[in-house]
C-alpha cells in the first residue's frame, strides 16, 4: 500500500526541523516516510524494538549499543522515557551529517560525533568508559570466538593506550585525545542525497 | 426537470446492462480462443501518457538548482518499455558508503598490512556505528515488504504521498479516473470474475467425468486456459510472455519469484500447471476439490504440511510421473514487493535435478500487485486489485537448470535465484523472506560475530600472542621481514592455531581450549 498516513507532517514542523538541523525539506519528508515505515504499529513514536527490527541493524555487532546511544542522545533525561518522536529521530541523525565548515551548525561538529561514539561505549552513562564496559563491547563484536584471556589482554591494551591519567578509566577528554589522529569527519559522516 | 433525470437514468441503465453483457460475451469468446484485441495494451499506454502529463503539471515550486531539475526529468518513466526498470532505486535518501566498507571488511577484501589491534578495533567500531546508522535510515530488507514507491503519481489515492502537491487539474483527472474505475470497470470486472469462477469449477467437474485420458487432458487444458484468461481479464491484466520455447512441457518443477496470489493465475494463462498448497476449507476448498476432479494437483492436509518428508515424497511421486503436469512452486515462501528476490528455501530443489525457472516482473505504474499480508486481508487485496487501473506483468521463461556435480541444494537454489533476479531486473538478496514477520535468527548474529573475528585475525596479530620483547624485535626488523614473519605466524601449523580455528565451529573443542589455556602458557 502507499504512504497514506493519518500522521501527517505539518509545514510548521518541517520549518522548525530545517532550522534546527541542516536537512532540507525534501530530506525531511523522506526521513518522515522512513520514520513511518519503521513505526509499524503506527504509534507516532519509535521504541527500541522498532529500530532493532531492522535486520541489518540486528546483525550489526554493535546494533544494540547503537540503539541505546540513539535513545540516550535523543534528549530525554529520564531513563523511563524510551520513546522517540520524529523530531528527536531527525536530531540524532543530524549528528551524522558531514561537517560543513562554512555553516555554524551546532549538531554535527566533531565533538558531537565523538559524543555519540563515547555514549555507545559508556554502558552505565557515568561519563567514563571502564575496562569492564569495554570488554562487554568487545564481547558483542566477536562473540564466543575468543577466549576470556585474549579478551582481557585486548581490553587492557586498549585502555592503557588511551588512559592518560592512569585512573583505570577513560573520560570524554581522554577519549577525544585518543581519537585525535582518526579522521572522525570521514568515518562518522553519512552522505545525504538531495 | 425531475422527469428528464428519470428518463436519462432509465436510458442509462437500459444501455448499461446490455453493454456489460456484450463485453462479458466478447471476453469469453476471446479467452476460449486465446486471441486478444490489444485493447488493454492501448488503454494502458494512454493512461501512462496521461500520468506523465499529470506529473509534469505538478513540478514542485522550489527548484534550487538546474541539475536537480534535469535529474527529476530523467527519473520520470519512459512510456511502456519492456524489460528491466529499477524504479525504487531512484528514491534513495543516503549513499550507503559505510555499509559497503563493513561488507568489504568482513569479506576480507581489504587485504592490507597488519596493524595494531587497538587501531583496527577503533577503526572498525566507528565503521560499525556509521553502518548501523545508515541501516536505520535505509535498509535492504524492510523496504521489500511494502509496496515500491512510484516516480510519478498514477491517480490512485492509495499511492499518493504526503510530499506531493496536487494541483486542481490533477484533482479533476483523479475524479474522472475514480468514476471510470468504480462505475465502469468494477462492475465489468466483478461479472467477469464470477463467470470465470463458475466456468472453472463447472467445466472442471464436467471434464472429470470424461473416461478417455488423453481427451480429458486436452479438454482440461482448454478449459483451464480459458478460465484463467477470463480471470486475468477480470483484473485487466496485461501479461507479456518471453522466451516461450523454454516452457515446461513434460512435467518437472517450475520455480518463480512470488509477489502476489495472482502469480499462479497469470502463469496459468499460458501453460497448465499442477498446483501445490494446503487444503483449505470453505470456498477455496470447494475450488480445490473441483480442480482436482479434472487433473492431479497436490493438496496437503494441515498435519501433512508440517511433515517435510511426506511433502517431498508426494512431490517426487508427482514429478516422476510423466503424464502429470509440471508443478509450480514459489521458494521464497512469502510475497515480496517485486523489487528483489529473497532467499529461496532449499526444499523444492532437493526433489528434482532439473528446474524450470520463471522470472516475473510486475510494472506497478498502473496498479501494484504486491500483497502485503501483514497489512491487508485477502478480501481487501482483491478489492484493491479490482479497483486499480491494470496489472502489468512480464514473464520470462528461463532455460532449464540442472544441479551440478557435487552442488548441494542450497547452492543450487542460490544459483537459480541469481538467474531469476538477473532476468527480471531484480535485486538479488540473501535475506530470508520470513523476516517479514520474524526477527533475525541468533544464528545469523553469531555468523556476523564469527566473520568479524576472522577479520581481526587477518588484520592483527591478536591470535598469535606477541610479548613486549617480540614487539621490540619486530620494530627493529625491516618492513619486508616483518611482513614475512607475520605471514608465517599466520600460516603456521602450530596446534594452538589449528585448535582455535576448529573451535570456532565446535563448542566442545572451544571448551577444551579454554581449559587448556589455564594449564599451559600460550606461546
Amino acid at each position: 500500500m502507499g504512504n497514506n498516513s493519518s500522521l501527517m507532517l505539518r509545514d510548521e514542523e518541517i520549518d522548525v526541523i530545517t532550522n534546527e538541523t541542516e536537512f532540507n525539506r525534501n530530506q525531511i519528508v523522506r526521513l518522515y516516510s522512513r520514520f513511518l515505515s519503521l513505526d509499524k504499529k503506527g504509534q507516532g513514536f519509535l521504541e527500541r524494538e522498532d529500530l532493532m527490527n531492522v535486520p541489518e541493524l540486528a546483525v550489526n555487532p554493535l546494533g544494540d549499543r547503537i540503539v541505546d546511544a540513539f535513545f540516550t542522545l535523543s534528549g530525554d533525561e529520564l531513563e523511563s522515557e524510551k520513546r522517540l518522536n520524529f523530531r528527536q529521530f531527525v536530531r540524532v541523525l543530524a549528528f551524522f551529517q558531514p561537517i560543513d565548515r562554512t555553516k555554524k551548525n551546532s549538531l554535527n561538529g566533531r565533538k558531537d560525533k565523538l559524543k555519540f561514539a563515547f555514549i555507545m561505549y559508556d554502558l552505565n552513562k557515568n561519563g567514563c568508559i571502564t575496562r569492564e564496559e569495554f570488554k562487554v563491547i568487545l564481547n558483542s563484536m566477536v562473540g564466543a570466538n575468543i577466549t576470556t584471556d585474549q579478551l582481557d589482554k585486548i581490553a587492557d591494551r586498549t585502555i592503557e593506550e588511551a588512559d592518560v591519567d592512569h585512573d583505570g578509566r577513560i573520560s570524554f577528554q581522554e577519549f577525544c585525545k585518543a581519537m585525535e589522529k582518526t579522521d572522525i569527519e570521514e568515518k562518522m559522516s553519512i552522505r545525504f542525497l538531495n | 426537470a425531475a422527469m428528464i433525470i428519470h428518463f436519462v437514468a432509465g436510458l442509462a441503465s437500459l444501455l448499461y446492462l446490455p453493454f456489460i453483457f456484450t463485453i462479458v460475451l466478447l471476453v469469453i469468446f476471446l479467452s476460449a480462443t486465446g486471441l486478444t484485441l490489444g485493447i488493454r495494451q492501448r488503454v494502458a499506454d494512454l493512461l501512462i501518457l496521461i500520468f506523465e502529463w499529470g506529473s509534469n503539471v505538478t513540478e514542485e515550486p522550489e527548484e534550487p538548482t538546474k541539475d536537480e531539475q534535469t535529474q527529476k526529468e530523467e527519473e520520470e518513466p519512459k512510456p511502456a518499455t519492456i524489460k528491466k526498470r529499477h524504479s525504487s532505486s531512484d528514491l534513495r535518501i543516503i549513499k550507503r558508503e559505510h555499509s559497503d566498507v563493513i561488507e568489504n571488511k568482513l569479506q576480507g577484501q581489504d587485504v592490507l598490512k597488519k596493524k595494531s589491534t587497538v587501531s583496527v578495533l577503533v577503526d572498525d567500531t566507528l565503521d560499525f556505528i556509521s553502518a548501523g546508522i545508515e541501516s536505520i535510515i535505509e535498509d535492504n530488507v524492510t523496504s521489500r515488504f511494502s509496496a515500491e514507491q512510484l516516480p510519478s503519481w498514477n491517480l490512485l489515492s492509495r499511492t499518493k504521498y504526503d510530499f506531493q502537491h496536487i494541483s486542481p487539474k490533477l484533482t479533476i483527472l483523479w475524479i474522472l479516473g475514480f468514476c471510470f474505475r468504480y462505475l465502469i470497470l468494477v462492475p465489468i470486472r466483478v461479472c467477469l470474475f464470477v463467470v470465470g469462477m463458475a466456468s472453472m469449477c463447472l467445466i472442471a467437474s464436467a471434464v472429470g467425468h470424461v473416461p478417455n485420458k488423453s481427451i480429458k487432458k486436452w479438454l482440461n487444458r482448454r478449459a483451464m486456459l480459458m478460465s484463467m484468461r477470463i480471470f486475468s481479464r477480470s483484473f485487466s491484466s496485461i501479461v507479456r510472455f518471453h522466451d516461450r520455447q523454454n516452457r515446461a512441457n513434460q512435467g518437472g518443477i517450475c520455480v518463480a519469484n512470488h509477489t502476489s496470489p495472482m502469480d499462479v493465475m497469470i502463469l496459468s494463462c499460458d501453460n497448465c500447471y499442477a498446483m501445490v498448497g494446503q487444503k483449505q476449507g470453505g470456498i477455496l476448498g470447494f475450488i480445490q476439490t473441483s480442480l482436482s476432479k479434472a487433473e492431479h494437483h497436490i493438496w496437503f492436509e494441515r498435519s501433512e504440511a508440517n511433515d517435510r518428508k511426506a511433502v517431498s515424497n508426494r512431490m517426487r511421486e508427482h514429478v516422476d510421473d510423466p503424464s502429470k503436469l509440471p508443478i509450480i512452486i514459489f521458494p521464497e515462501g512469502t510475497c515480496i514487493n517485486n523489487t528483489s528476490v529473497m532467499m529461496f528455501k532449499k526444499g523444492s530443489f532437493e526433489i528434482s535435478a532439473t528446474i524450470y525457472p520463471i522470472a516475473m516482473k510486475y510494472d506497478s505504474r498502473l496498479g501494484d500487485a504486491f500483497w502485503n499480508s501483514t497489512k491487508q486481508s485477502y478480501g481487501e487485496y482483491m478489492w484493491m486489485m479490482m479497483t486499480s487501473w491494470a496489472i502489468t506483468c512480464d514473464v520470462w521463461y528461463l532455460p532449464p537448470m540442472t544441479r551440478l556435480e557435487g552442488e548441494d541444494s542450497i547452492a543450487f537454489a542460490r544459483r537459480v535465484k541469481k538467474a531469476i533476479a538477473k532476468a527480471g531486473g531484480l535485486v538479488d538478496l540473501e535475506w530470508d523472506g520470513a523476516l517479514k514477520r520474524e526477527k533475525v535468527s541468533a544464528k545469523l548474529i553469531a555468523l556476523q560475530q564469527k566473520l568479524y573475528f576472522e577479520r581481526l585475525s587477518r588484520r592483527t596479530s591478536m591470535c598469535n600472542d606477541v610479548t613486549d620483547e617480540d614487539m621490540d624485535i619486530l620494530k627493529n626488523m625491516s618492513e619486508e621481514d616483518r611482513n614475512q614473519l607475520l605471514k608465517q605466524l599466520d600460516e603456521s601449523d602450530d596446534v594452538d592455531a589449528v585448535i582455535r580455528k576448529v573451535s570456532s565451529f565446535i563448542p566442545e573443542v572451544a571448551q577444551l581450549v579454554t581449559e587448556g589455556n589455564q594449564t599451559e602458557p600460550v606461546n
